[in-house]
């Protein structure tokens, strides 16, 4: 039986402690990994834990990215709960084994700690990763603070083992910004944050010899579609149980999460829509244009897979215009967010003005004022009932004015 | 709200100092910050540590401030002009080094006209603790010129953050801690 | 050592693919700016190495292990007439103290010891431990 730990009301922790907490409170039985700058101390902690006696597991450690996902869903198909935690390059790595974790229906939780990806190399955080994996068939959840990456880890176990939903989840928080920024936490107590989990319901175990099965079987055309089809529905009908999952974190935490997140948008003439630790900076910048006479709201997909494309356009029905910001090299078209956020708009027969920012790759701060000046430039185009600002922007981009039309 | 920045090479413990602070200031109730800027440099590379200490939630994820105090606990980096960076005239350094203030700014001109205290927490923490890991000194060096909190609250708090260490570590530590706030000038 | 700010030029007039070019004449061996040569760790160091050339035996292992390659060596003929390489002293302007040289130092009392920075190369070589 795993030690219990003593945790205080509240703790100080940084991103990395706070989703290793939530692993080690969800009793996982394997995590196999191979660390990477800057999720390695949530794999560090966790180590640190396991070898402490808080947690009974396994930890398996593994010679590349691609292993320790491959471990993760060896050890899922066998019938335990799995974990695992990365970022960047090592995500890139794993990207073959996230279609065959989702493909199999395996409910495995990967805390990702969101990072550039190379070339120039680059440790800092931007959504590079994150949005390289957005069509892997995972769930992605989005933490703007330490107390959110730890609320997220709980709730992404739930989520995915729930049987209407049996997907593997990922839960992201931005590299250094909230993985190495120390703040207040509130954490459960051991056994609240495990009876909210609930114990692991093995579907399948291959480690069940009395009923042998086959995992990662082919499927030709005569079949692929249909199992491709029936994923996709899983997915799409997964935000009925986020919501209930959420709601029932809301009992036993106070702390109220939604599918997606809004400020002071409900007067708004104008909204910015971003995602991560931006989103809280934007918060302040919200407050600063308020006071000088603009009407601004913000808007968050606090999952950005399945993305909540209805519920975006309800919430911006009244807005006139939309900068949707992209932490995320766009490589040749407008940012993801932006694109979702338009198809979104349009295919409920929304027509807001819509522009697209590129801010923070690889770590570039990001301040209120940067943020204040976007506002300014939407409230512009609110203004004058047509898009007079350029249709892709730079935040804090060092050289003369890049945009794109 | 009160923002701090410390300037360390890696290694020195500033990143750990830093949430030390954080800790303690959570446990009377405020709501903390603590960060550091990374390059990709390993031990020996300067860099630097934040704090923010505030009564509300604090959303700001910038890195950029305007520092109240700024910790300097490596004695070489007090001769870098980028410790005087985005600092006001009201700005607080706390420096460390074997000089006495006097001889200190005769050679480091960017802090002449800045309120400026020394401490040698290098020499301390050699001294009472065995290495040379100047945080916890500081610490004690900021409670006596900030006076953010009485500092027999400090002491209790801090004992039981250093509690995971072996009780040798922890009495250094402490003695190192009482040692920087008699001796900061 | 961060990047120096003049190195930190705008989007459109960076490094293509950041392929960073060693020297500007390579035929004349001059270095560019983006030369490691450039990039100095020396202001990291609090101890320094002193090198005691009577008691080195010429292993290598230093000039081997150091990570910035601050051994100084000078090709001399031995007393069979074959060509060698001899430690002669240490580049403190590459040198960032990180003490591997020492730990590597085979020779009883060691060739290479750790002092503080302001100990003088002389006054170490005076305090330098001696046989029993």
């Amino acid at each position: 039986m795993a030690q219990k730990y003593e945790l205080k009301s509240k703790e100080v922790w940084d991103g990395n402690m706070a989703a290793a907490h939530a692993l080690r409170q969800a009793q996982v039985d394997v995590v196999a990994a191979y660390p990477i700058t800057p999720s390695t101390p949530i794999v560090q902690n966790y180590a640190q834990f396991l070898a402490d006696g808080y947690v009974d597991g396994e930890f398996v450690m593994v010679e590349s990215e691609h292993s320790a996902m491959s471990a993760c869903v060896g050890a899922a198909a066998a019938g335990g709960r799995v974990a695992t935690a990365t970022s960047s390059q090592g995500y890139a790595l794993m990207v073959e084994v996230l279609y065959q974790a989702s493909g199999m229906r395996l409910p495995i939780v990967m805390t990702v700690v969101n990072r550039a990806l190379a070339s120039p190399l680059n440790i800092h955080g931007d959504h590079s990763d994150l949005y390289l994996g957005r069509d892997a068939g995972w769930i992605h959840l989005i933490a703007n603070n330490p107390q959110e990456a730890y609320d997220m880890t709980l709730c992404a176990f739930k989520i995915a083992e729930d049987e209407r939903v049996r997907l593997p989840v990922t839960t992201n928080q931005d590299g250094f910004l909230v993985s190495h920024t120390a703040q207040v936490v509130k954490p459960l107590q051991d056994e609240d944050a495990y009876k909210f989990i609930g114990e692991y319901k093995p579907l399948n175990p291959m480690l069940d010899t009395k009923n042998p099965v086959t995992y990662g079987a082919q499927t030709e055309e005569e079949w692929h579609f249909e199992h491709k089809a029936n994923q996709h529905k899983a997915l799409m009908d997964s935000p009925a149980v986020i919501k209930e999952v959420f709601d029932e974190f809301e009992k036993i935490s106070g702390r109220k999460y939604n599918l997606v997140e809004t400020y002071k948008l409900d007067d708004a003439d104008i909204a910015l829509v971003l995602m991560g630790s931006a989103y809280e900076t934007a918060i302040l910048a919200v407050d600063k244009a308020r006071e000088e006479g603009i009407k601004v709201g913000l808007l968050m997909p606090r999952v950005f897979r399945p993305f909540p494309y209805n519920e975006v356009a309800e919430k911006l029905k009244n807005v006139k215009a939309v900068a949707a910001l992209d932490r995320s090299a766009p490589m040749g078209t407008t940012g993801a967010l932006y694109n979702e956020v338009a198809g979104a708009l349009a295919a409920n027969g929304q027509s807001a003005i819509m522009t697209n920012y590129i801010y923070g790759l690889g770590g570039r701060d990001t301040t209120v004022e940067h943020i204040l000046d976007v506002i300014k430039e939407t409230n512009e185009n609110a203004k004058a009932g047509k898009r007079v600002t350029d249709l892709q922007g730079f935040i804090n981009l060092r050289g003369p004015k890049l945009s794109f039309n | 709200m009160l923002q701090i920045r410390w300037h360390s090479r890696a290694g020195q413990g500033a990143v750990t100092g830093a949430k030390a602070l954080a800790d303690v200031m959570a446990r009377t109730g405020k709501y903390v910050q603590a960060y550091s800027v990374y390059g990709a440099e390993k031990r020996g590379a300067p860099m630097t540590a934040y704090d923010k200490i505030d009564d509300k939630p604090i959303l700001d994820h910038s890195k950029w401030m305007i520092p109240d105090y700024v910790l300097v606990i490596d004695p070489s980096l007090v001769f870098q002009e980028e410790i005087v960076e985005n600092t006001t005239d009201d700005t607080v350094f706390i420096v460390t080094s074997h000089l006495d203030k006097d001889d200190l700014l005769a050679m480091a001109k960017h802090l002449q006209g800045k309120k400026v205290y020394v401490i040698d927490a290098i020499k301390i923490s050699q001294e009472e603790i065995g290495r040379a890991i100047p945080n916890t000194p500081m610490l004690g060096a900021f409670i006596k010129v900030s006076e953010i909190i009485p500092f027999e609250d400090f002491l209790v708090s801090i004992e039981d953050i250093l509690s995971k260490f072996p009780k040798k570590i922890i009495e250094g530590n402490l003695r190192a801690i009482k040692r920087a706030y008699e001796e900061v000038k | 050592m961060a990047t120096p700010k003049e190195m930190l030029t705008t989007w459109d007039k960076v490094q293509f693919g950041a392929v960073l070019p060693s020297f500007e004449d390579p035929e004349h061996k001059k270095r560019s700016k983006f030369h490691s040569y450039n990039y100095s760790v020396a202001d990291w160091r609090v101890e320094k190495p002193v090198f005691n050339r009577d008691l080195c035996i010429d292993c290598d292992f230093c000039w081997v292990s150091c990570p910035d390659s601050c051994f100084i060596v000078e090709e001399v003929v031995n007393k069979r007439g074959k060509k060698q390489a001899k430690i002669v002293g240490i580049n403190y302007n590459l040198c960032k103290g990180c003490g591997v040289c020492v730990e590597v130092c085979p020779t009883p009392i060691k060739s290479l010891l750790m002092f503080p920075e302001y100990v003088d190369n002389d006054e170490a070589l005076k305090q330098w431990p001696k046989k029993d």
